[in-house]
């Protein structure tokens, strides 16, 4: 007869510490609740008062030598608006610092370029080695707080990249030092932002990133209101999406829009989420072109969407303002916000694109920074020109809506500038007729 | 600043667990693990060599810094060998085969998401760990039970499972050991054919 053989004490001593200590675990580690989209109500024009159409443009960044793309804005509650982007000698370059400007609402003109982080500064915040720094993001939280969330490399490319934070408590005054989001397992590399946070009812952050390592994807980052990963969710699969930017409709329901990386249809790729950002829809190509480049979307109090993007099978040539209903059925070109006056976006030779970019300059640039068009002029150099020719690119969009009811559009202008592009609701509704 | 003591520990064990014993006496193993641990902290451009290091390896597991640990103590002669060491390779690789090709996008699955809300990862870890225990593999409980205690403790910046887990320096060791031993073990059977074969003849 087989005999069972009963553990001793240390044995069981042993059992009933490892049990105790996975119950312990078990219950300091409750599952994330996940809060509602948070709503926020612009304040609309008043009744009886017919608000005037504003469509105004002028440039944010004031450097005349440097690379500049990727740029991002929230508004603050004083009215006045902060912008960051990257600038260096060129994208990837060791000396990319990202920078902000602030916009007084009073003069209507951006002040002058900060810079909020060097690879240096990251490198002293976050204890390793950084090679380059990229892409940043600003968003301003229900609870007062600003948050830059900026991207780095270590080791390689752009796949290689890990998401930087940065908080301010005084409105971008003073920051925090950077410290690494941990968003993967896998050396913590390979996650990106571009898009505009989202913010939750709870305080949360829920913000947009993108991996291009083994395979190219948006994913849902779930923060905690102190900035902390606490959940990820994939918002599509494969290897052909990037960058999406997460339009919320209401508490629930939202719609994330995505730059196409494939090779078949080069078209804008569009899912839905019912919870919140939990889950998403399987993401498919909408009617506008995408030509592998970032696009930008802010929710109308129609409830349709506005979107930023280059409409273009290839090239960035020209940047254009698009209104859709929620469907996403019908599309409606409502501006096009800078093109290259050939339209095939073919280069120019540089004495010809020297004189229309001069033109251009004086067309975009605002009063504070029309004294600066003959030295830009004379510090044209391969930021816009290649052997082939020199070429337009606008780029990039990023877009909010501030609580006063104006849309704000920043962009990469020619990676010589960032441009700043605002409007209102009359504005539209006059393009919509 | 845990990450950072745990970038120079990691350092020095690597490194000591990397180079060949030279015949050196116990004392002077030791010796050379504190020197290692003393060249972790000279820094060059502002960052220490072991923040370099940590910049390409990222934090590594507390499972990795058990059997780091386990392994200096075995070149010390202060442990006697482990059982059950396949054991612990079949599971940290396994876990790594499952974790990292899925994390990047390779299955429509995130694995790495359970370890954020991680109670059905913690009841199959602790029937996992309890097993291990049932067969005796010491090492593979101590690391299991450490991760897990260093999880409730947050003694690491991410607030996942996984990352306390497993990692890829980890994953890749115990791979590449594994598959080590399976040419050795194929190496042997098709010898000892080879000389079942030659002896009936």
């Amino acid at each position: 007869m087989m005999r069972i053989k009963l553990p001793n004490v240390p044995a069981l001593g042993a059992y009933l510490a490892l049990s105790c200590l996975f119950a312990a675990a078990w219950f300091v580690n409750p599952a994330n609740t996940h809060s509602s989209f948070a709503l926020i109500s612009p304040v609309m024009a008043v009744a009886g008062k017919v608000a005037k159409p504003i469509y105004t443009s002028r440039f944010a960044s004031s450097g005349l030598v440097d690379f500049v793309h990727s740029s991002a804005v929230t508004a603050l509650p004083d009215g006045s608006l902060m912008t960051v982007w990257f600038a260096g000698s060129r994208e990837g370059a060791a000396d990319v610092q990202v920078r902000s400007a602030r916009f007084d609402p009073k003069t209507g003109e951006w002040g002058a370029e900060k810079v909020l982080a060097t690879r240096d500064s990251t490198q002293q915040g976050t204890r390793k080695y950084i090679r380059k720094l990229g892409n940043p993001v600003v968003a301003l939280a229900p609870d007062n707080r600003v948050w830059l969330f900026y991207v780095s490399v270590s080791m390689g490319g752009w796949a290689g990249s890990a998401v930087n934070v940065m908080v301010s408590d005084d409105f971008g005054e003073s920051w925090s030092a950077p410290r690494q989001l941990i968003t993967s397992p896998f050396l913590n590399i390979s996650t990106l932002v571009r898009s505009a946070p989202v913010f939750h009812a709870d305080g949360s952050i829920g913000l947009p990133v993108y991996h291009e390592f083994l395979g190219k994807f948006a994913e849902y980052l779930y923060l905690s209101a102190d900035g902390n990963v606490i959940d990820k969710f994939r918002i599509s699969h494969g290897n052909n999406s990037l960058q999406p930017t997460v339009v919320p409709l209401d508490g629930q329901r939202g719609i994330a829009l995505l730059r196409y990386a494939g090779d078949t249809h080069h078209r804008v790729l569009a899912t839905r989420t019912e919870d919140a950002g939990q889950t998403w829809s399987e993401p498919y190509p909408l009617d506008p072109s995408n030509p592998n480049s970032s696009l930008a979307a802010v929710a109308t109090p129609e409830h349709g969407l506005l979107v930023a993007l280059n409409d273009l099978q290839e090239g960035r040539f020209k940047l254009s303002l698009y209104g859709t209903d929620a469907k996403m059925d019908d599309w409606r070109s409502l501006r096009d916000l800078d093109k290259s006056p050939d339209p095939e976006g073919a280069p120019f030779s540089p004495e010809a694109y020297k004189e229309i970019i001069g033109r251009e300059f004086r067309g975009s640039s605002g009063a504070l920074r029309q004294p600066l068009e003959a030295q830009f002029l004379d510090n044209l150099d391969n930021r816009v020109c290649k052997s082939q020719g020199c070429e337009f690119e606008y780029e990039y969009p990023y877009f909010i809506r501030s609580p006063d009811g104006m849309y704000h559009l920043v962009y990469s202008w020619n990676n010589t500038f960032i441009k700043h592009v605002s409007f209102n609701d009359a504005w539209l509704n006059e393009r919509r007729k | 600043m845990i990450s950072l003591w745990q970038a120079h520990v990691s350092f020095a064990m690597i490194i000591f667990l990397v180079l060949p014993s030279f015949g050196l006496p116990r004392t002077w193993r030791i010796a050379l693990l504190a020197a290692l641990l003393a060249v972790s902290f000279i820094p060059l451009d502002g960052l220490s060599l072991a923040a370099y290091l940590r910049s390409y390896i990222d934090d590594l597991a507390i499972t990795s810094m058990v059997f780091m640990a386990w392994g200096c103590l075995r070149r010390l002669d202060i442990l006697p060998p482990a059982r059950g060491k396949t054991g612990v390779l079949i599971l940290f690789a396994a876990m790594a085969l499952v974790l990292y090709p899925a994390t990047l996008g390779m299955s429509d699955l995130d694995p790495y998401r359970f370890g954020y809300s991680p109670r059905p990862l913690l009841i199959f870890l602790a029937v996992l760990t309890l097993g291990l225990f049932y067969l005796r593999n010491g090492l593979a409980v101590v690391m299991l039970a450490s991760a897990t205690l260093a999880f409730i403790a947050g003694i690491k910046p991410s607030q996942n499972y996984w990352d306390y887990l497993v990692d890829p320096l980890l994953g890749l060791y115990c791979c590449a050991a594994l598959l080590m031993l399976a040419v050795r073990w194929t190496y042997r059977l098709a010898t000892q054919r080879r000389g079942a074969a030659s002896g009936s003849v």
